[in-house]
């Protein structure tokens, strides 16, 4: 009796994260941005642009990010020079609201090519977004 | 029908000048020929020199220090660099280890103030551009770190308390401060310590270095001169192109300071005696946690701490073990020993320990930036050459940057 009364929220849920999961693909720019990249994960697909633009070598830069997909419970911001297997000196600190938020405190210390790291956690799971960036 | 001419042919054609004039004139040829290819830098190379100016960079004024900039304060600073009465014993100033005549140091190794240090006393040029500052960066601001010696015994040691009594009663310190700061010394010792190294850094501030050939001659590369350009010594040339390719210097002595302004681990011994390790970064990061002289604290005159983010975000790692200040190289000519304690003695121990570091030592965490270089005699003698041309030709000293302000009557 009580598994059959869960069964339909449960699978109402599940349904609405595929459903969600299937919007990430299809995520239009956030209104009002003008710049700014996007990166396609298999749950959610991100809008990312930095503050200031391009970002800087050697120079606290901060994010603003929007996800569209399922709901998301937590976000990790990090950099990582994959050429020289090293990451920031700095912890990012990310201030989320609903699918949308920021992280601050960012800097890459050396120049060359930097992946910038969304790692979203989530009900629906969890997926790395990375960005390939060139500070300047 | 032409024939070709034979080198016999040709040595026949030349009959009549002298074979040593024209076997001067061919190597000259030659020579101009390998410098002129020493001189074809790719757009990578190019576009990495480029980011190592224009020199000096714009400044401004420090926003956590009200003095930062303000000639009286610079007067009041030097005065108090120069005083050994900051120190317990009444004989040890700043400028016992930081020596204008030594290019703000002091020749040793490991330093020596009441009792030797474990760490070599660098420089003081450019501090202005730094981020962090000490060999572990336990202070974020010059004037912090203006008041590290003065609170560590072996060093000066004169404490808040003993640095705010001297001040008071001494009639030209006390006047000093008070032209410098707008106010009498008042009774609050913490206040007028930290006060203290506010002065001092308005005064290290303007301890600037001037152009150097290598200035030259990346400003001709900037804007296409080839006479500029031609200028600069060929082994330069070749120790440069070491420096911003095959030896991946470049990626730590970044910009126009030649430092990206954080830590490394360099493969050098980081024991002080048997037994003990010097943390580096590890152990700086914990200080600052701990010190009440931050940009987060108090005593930062900036209330919006437009720059603390460093301190409010820096992260300490296991691999912070063993790190310290990546130093920028301008002037490194005249800055021997080098390194964090001082364990090589010149520009060339530098280069050949970099040629043959013990990647096994490193403590990379899996990094992969330092690499054995293994350079032959020649390159090591290049990179050399390109490092002595970050030094000025004609240094400008302390007394010559002072203000000229006199203290006080």
């Amino acid at each position: 009796m009580a598994r059959r009364r869960l069964r339909g929220p449960a699978l109402a849920a599940t349904l609405a994260l595929v459903l969600a999961a299937g919007q990430a693909a299809a995520c239009d720019r956030p209104q009002g941005w003008t710049g700014g990249a996007r990166i396609a994960g298999k749950l959610w697909t991100a809008w990312w642009r930095s503050e200031p633009a391009p970002i800087p070598v050697g120079a606290h830069f901060s994010i603003r990010f929007h996800l569209c997909g399922p709901p998301v419970g937590r976000v990790r911001v990090r950099g990582w020079m994959p050429d020289h297997r090293h990451g920031m000196n700095y912890r990012p600190a990310v201030t989320l609201n609903g699918l949308s938020g920021t992280a601050e405190g960012l800097l890459f210390h050396m120049p060359g090519r930097w992946q910038l790291i969304l790692d979203v956690r989530g009900a629906a799971g969890r997926e790395k977004l990375i960005a390939e960036t060139v500070p300047e | 029908m032409k024939r070709r001419r034979t080198g016999a042919s040709v040595a026949a054609g030349l009959s009549g000048i002298p074979i040593a004039f024209c076997l001067l004139v061919g190597l000259g040829v030659l020579s101009g020929i390998a410098a002129a290819a020493a001189l074809d830098f790719t757009a990578e190379e190019k576009r990495r020199i480029l980011r190592h100016g224009p020199w000096p960079p714009a400044s401004r004024p420090d926003p956590s220090n009200r003095v930062s900039g303000q000639p009286a304060a610079i007067t009041f600073g030097r005065a108090l660099f120069f005083d050994p009465r900051l120190s317990i014993s009444g004989a040890v100033s700043c400028a016992t280890c930081h020596s204008p005549d030594r290019a703000w140091t002091d020749g040793l190794a490991r330093s020596r103030g009441h009792r030797t240090v474990d760490r070599n006393a660098p420089s003081l040029f450019n501090l202005r551009f730094n981020r962090w500052f000490g060999w572990d960066g336990a202070q974020d601001s010059l004037w912090a770190q203006n008041l590290r010696p003065l609170l560590d015994a072996r060093e000066m040691g004169v404490g808040p308390d003993g640095a705010a009594r001297l001040v008071r009663s001494d009639r030209r310190l006390s006047c000093g401060y008070r032209r410098a700061f707008g106010e009498a010394p008042g009774a609050d010792d913490a206040r007028i310590f930290v006060d203290l190294g506010k002065a001092l850094a308005a005064f290290l501030e303007i301890q600037v270095t001037g152009r150097t050939p290598f200035d030259d001659f990346r400003d001709a590369l900037a804007r296409d001169d080839a006479a500029g350009r031609t200028r600069y010594p060929a082994a330069a040339v070749r120790g440069l192109r070491l420096f911003v390719g095959r030896g991946n210097c470049f990626f730590c002595h970044f910009g126009p300071a030649f430092t990206n302004g954080e830590f490394a681990d360099a493969g050098v011994p980081h024991f002080v005696e048997p037994g003990r390790v010097d943390p580096g970064r590890h152990g700086g990061i914990r200080k600052l946690r701990k010190s009440p002289y931050t940009l987060l604290g108090r005593f930062n005159d900036d209330a919006e701490r437009s720059t603390a983010a460093k301190t409010r975000y820096v992260d300490l790692r296991q691999s912070n073990f063993g790190e310290f200040r990546v130093p920028g190289l301008r002037n490194v000519a005249l800055t021997a020993p080098y390194m964090h304690a001082g364990s090589l003695a010149t520009l060339a121990d530098v280069a050949h320990h970099y040629s043959t570091i013990d990647e096994e030592r490193l403590h990379a965490g899996g990094e992969r930036i330092l690499r054995r270089l293994d350079l032959s005699a020649g390159e090591q003698a290049d990179l050399v050459a390109f490092l002595e041309t970050l030094t000025e030709k004609e240094p400008l000293h302390e007394p010559v940057r002072k203000t000229g302000t006199a203290l006080c009557p």
